[in-house]
């Protein structure tokens, strides 16, 4: 059911061409560049410095609600954070070099190949968000340390191990873009099985010849091998692909195509990982949690989630580890284990725990929708004003900066919301019937919980 | 089977139109002049949630308790401001029914976009709606697909 | 690439300097976390000193102390520009007019102004208190207190029987409203009158020494500068309350109470506007307030005790 976009070559031309793709990177760049510098030369007030308002207003709503929903890892494709590093890595910036530089190229180590270390950042940076989100410094010194750590894993290790291993957005991004209707895969395995140098993945310093065979694309380009470690042809779910194209450059049968299906195709088989289940329930909690810190009513969670290092904080961090890593994943397993008891299964509950979990995927993927929603309609007019005044210097670049603030059509987000929190749970629900009937085991009471979460973000939401 | 599938769809569906555009029943309390005094403080309103009938004449009195503070009610587009030792009031005819959030529009600190409050005029239409709407769409799930079907052939 | 990246980067900073330059940029905290900075600021009298002024966390608002120049707000992240001329050397005060925390009235800076100026500087005048030797720090208890509130619209009608020399500013602010009342209940011009009516009569003679935009100015003043300790009705339970406790040891003084209020005269009060607090937590408002501003303020005050018409 997917449908090649890249079949139009147009298209195909645009994302093969470096030039476009450096335009974009360019532009982001220097955006990304500006919010650490206003976070650290602008005002100290959250809403009137570039930093935190385009960083935490405007990307974030375009990346949970656009990027992420339709694009998958469409972020990860145009974000500025590995760029330099990636350079210098490579010793070019558009095609390889003639002569390629030493660096390290370490392989990240086995234990490490996975994705616990980004749960367990995810978890520090969420701990610490409402410092973050309200403070320019604070946010500055995130993305410097962000950026610096990619620059200097880039020279020490191979490829994109920092957005693959450590970048705590790449974590969820992975996990919800086996939701999104957009791909990149193979055209044709077989193909792959005769190809020997496989340049998709190890990199073409020219263009490849090979003698006497048909198939060759006469467009493919030298290119770097895979800077997210991923084989295209073993490519069966978006979760590590970073839409990079560097295998679309370099493939010599023109075998990768970049492909819109429908939503949700990565989880129809469930999940095998645990350390991808416990990211979702990490996304879950948090939303839940953040629901009820930022958007409620309730002062003294605010000042607990914000005074870092006071009792009420280590309290507050106490709750939300123990609901994150505790609560939630216990209730999931009393619904595994009765729906595996029922269904007398052979089946480990370990294996059937990670294979249901795969239904918090777009249940997640709807909270953070339903919860970000709420702040981003609500301080959209920053944006305007932070246009003009970007520093808070006094500038009035387009006439905006003394734009007074006001909510964007928020009499309808109630509705939209509830829309969207419904349609997580539905989406849920038949997620876990395709994860029971792989696994011959009732998804009646992981429905269940799924259906008391989202009663409890309604509570919470509206 | 597969007809009645589509039937039973189509039940669903306008069951959650119905639960999604029905109107409630009007609030039959007549309407009252009722008076709040709000609290004010870095980052959070005291009462935080306040209780009214549709029709009410309400009058909020803020008071600032540190910093300047604002209230915004928001699906009112009404606002005050109050200084600290100066109570200010805010008077409007509750004439929209549902959950309202009002949030403060002077910037006051950190977490100043986080500052919320909630007010509920008559019935929180939509969380009630959401329920049911909850509830509908997990019975969907389970009668409209058969929760285990044949697991496909790969 | 990276060139084209760092022109991007610098050129904002190279806008700024070249924007700020010829103006000072005053940035405001809450007093707890900076107050102004800079807090001493130079200028020469003649020349216009532009400033440029911001808030690093909340709304703040910026005024020159005994300057009838309206104060400008100062919003938390945005600029707002202000020029001044002084004709006179010395030094000035500015200070905040929004309340910003319980520290708010410590959110003040000195402007020094030098230039030619051939008048010699008036010598200050030293306050009446001091020269009535008032110990504005001692207790003040009231000798008599009315059972009522004094009405002054009643006073009136004894106001013929008072003789000229109580009508005086004078003895109006060097008499507390209970030395009034005995002076008055010893004069035999009105020996006539009830212990009600004397009080009323007291209220009259303090109503005479204000006018109403007086009152009206220092209900404002009120409402600006005291009611966030004080309360909005006087009652010592204002917003701070707690914190001027904690602070001192007792909450802010409470205007209501007769036993106290009707022993002090307008001069203690006003030192203590103009000196404050000792460890109180009362601030000093000398600098800020004009000998107007505090004398109709000092009137305002009395309303707590008695009925005065508007």
């Amino acid at each position: 059911m997917s449908f090649e976009i890249t079949r139009f070559p147009l298209i195909k031309s645009l994302l093969k061409n470096r030039w476009s793709q450096l335009l974009v990177w360019f532009v982001m760049l220097v955006g990304f560049l500006w919010a650490i510098m206003s976070g650290f030369a602008g005002t100290p007030v959250g809403n009137r410095n570039f930093g935190i308002v385009f960083v935490w207003i405007a990307w974030w709503a375009v990346l949970i609600l656009v990027a992420v929903p339709f694009f998958g890892r469409g972020w990860c494709a145009v974000c500025p954070i590995p760029l330099p590093g990636e350079w210098i890595q490579r010793g070019a910036i558009l095609e390889p070099p003639a002569k390629k530089p030493r660096w390290l190229n370490l392989r990240w180590p086995n234990k490490l190949r996975n994705i616990w270390l980004q749960n367990l950042i995810f978890t520090l940076v969420a701990l610490f968000s409402s410092v973050i989100l309200t403070t320019p410094k604070v946010t500055a010194i995130v993305l410097a340390a962000m950026f610096f750590l990619a620059i200097g894993m880039s020279m020490i290790f191979e490829r994109r191990t920092f957005c693959r291993y450590i970048c705590p957005v790449s974590g969820f991004i992975g996990l919800y873009a086996q939701a999104a209707p957009f791909e990149l895969r193979v055209k044709d395995k077989k193909v792959c099985l005769s190809c020997n140098d496989k340049p998709c993945y190890n990199g073409t310093s020219t263009l490849l010849q090979v003698q006497g065979d048909a198939r060759i694309n006469e467009g493919s380009q030298a290119g770097y091998g895979c800077p997210w470690d991923v084989f295209p042809g073993g490519l069966t779910k978006n979760t590590y692909c970073g839409l990079c194209m560097e295998c679309l450059r370099t493939c010599p049968y023109d075998n990768i195509a970049v492909n819109t299906r429908p939503f949700s195709a990565d989880l129809a088989k469930p999940s095998t990982r645990m350390d991808e289940a416990f990211k979702a329930f990490i996304m879950l909690g948090a939303a839940m949690i953040y629901c009820g810190v930022f958007l409620g009513p309730w002062g003294n969670l605010k000042l607990a989630a914000y005074s870092a290092g006071t009792l009420p904080w280590i309290e507050y961090t106490a709750v939300f580890l123990v609901f994150l890593f505790g609560l939630l994943p216990v209730l999931f397993l009393g619904a595994v284990w009765i729906g595996k008891t029922l269904a007398k299964a052979a089946i480990t509950l370990k294996k059937s725990f990670i294979a249901f979990a795969t239904a918090l995927v777009p249940l997640g993927l709807m909270f953070w929708i339903a919860f970000s929603l709420s702040f981003v309609m609500t301080n959209v007019a920053y944006i305007l004003s932070s246009l003009s005044d970007p520093f808070g210097w006094g500038w009035n670049l387009f006439g905006t900066a003394s734009l007074a603030w006001q909510p964007f059509l928020t009499t309808h987000l109630l509705p939209i919301q509830m829309l969207v929190l419904v349609g997580g749970l539905l989406w849920a629900g038949r997620t876990a019937q395709k994860a029971g009937a792989e696994i011959k085991i009732s998804p009646v009471p992981v429905i269940v919980f799924s259906t008391l979460a989202t009663l409890a973000m309604l509570g919470l939401l509206l | 089977m597969f007809r009645k599938q589509w039937f039973i769809g189509f039940l669903v569906i306008l069951a959650g139109a119905v639960i999604v555009f029905a109107p409630l029943p009007v609030h039959a309390a007549l309407p009252t002049h009722r008076t709040f005094r709000v609290e004010a403080s870095q980052f959070a309103y005291d009462p935080g949630v306040l209780d009214v009938n549709p029709g009410d004449t309400v009058t909020i009195e803020l008071v600032s308790m540190d910093v300047v503070h604002g209230l915004y009610l928001d699906g009112y587009g009404v606002s005050v401001t109050a200084d600290p030792g100066q109570t200010a009031q805010l008077t409007f005819t509750a004439d929209k029914t549902g959950s309202f959030r009002f949030r403060c529009n002077v910037t006051c600190g950190a977490l100043h976009p986080f500052m919320i409050g909630k007010i509920q005029v008559g019935r929180n239409t939509w969380v009630w709606r959401g329920i049911a709407l909850t509830v509908l769409g997990a019975l969907a799930i389970l009668i409209l697909h058969p929760n285990l079907p044949k697991a496909k052939a790969v | 690439m990276i060139s084209g990246v760092l022109i991007v980067l610098a050129a904002p900073l190279a806008a700024r300097a070249i924007g700020a330059s010829g103006t000072i940029e005053i940035h405001g905290r809450m007093a707890e976390t900076g107050g102004w900075s800079p807090s001493v600021i130079k200028a020469n009298t003649g020349t216009p000193l532009h400033l440029r002024l911001t808030s690093d966390d909340v709304m703040h608002s910026f005024a020159i102390g005994q300057n009838d120049a309206p104060p400008v707000d100062v919003l938390p992240g945005q600029m707002t520009e202000v020029t001044l001329t002084f004709d006179k050397p010395g030094t000035y005060i500015y200070y905040c007019t929004r309340w910003c925390g319980p520290n708010h009235w410590r959110m003040r800076g000195t402007i020094e102004v030098t230039g030619n100026d051939s008048t010699s500087p008036q010598p200050g005048t030293s306050p009446l208190y001091m020269k009535l030797n008032l110990d504005i720090d001692a207790a003040h208890p009231a000798s008599v207190t009315p059972i009522g509130i004094p009405d002054a619209q009643h006073g009136v009608e004894f106001s013929t029987l008072l003789p000229a020399s109580y009508l005086t500013p004078d003895y109006y602010r060097s008499h507390s409203p209970a030395q009034a009342y005995l002076d008055l209940s010893a004069d035999p011009a009105l020996s006539s009158l009830s212990g009600t009516d004397l009080w009323d009569l007291v209220a009259y003679l303090w109503q005479s020494n204000t006018t109403p935009e007086g009152l009206a100015e220092g209900q404002r003043l009120f409402a600006q500068n005291c009611a966030a300790c004080h309360g909005e009705t006087g009652g010592g339970n204002g917003v701070f309350s707690a914190y001027i406790k904690a602070l001192a040891g007792k909450t802010p003084v409470d205007f209501s109470d007769p036993a106290t209020r009707l022993g002090a005269a307008p001069a203690l009060l006003q030192g203590k506007i103009l000196r404050g607090g000792m460890g109180t937590g009362m601030p000093s408002w000398g600098p800020i307030l004009t000998d107007q501003e505090t004398w109709d303020l000092i009137g305002y005050l009395y309303t707590f005790q008695f009925k005065l018409s508007p």
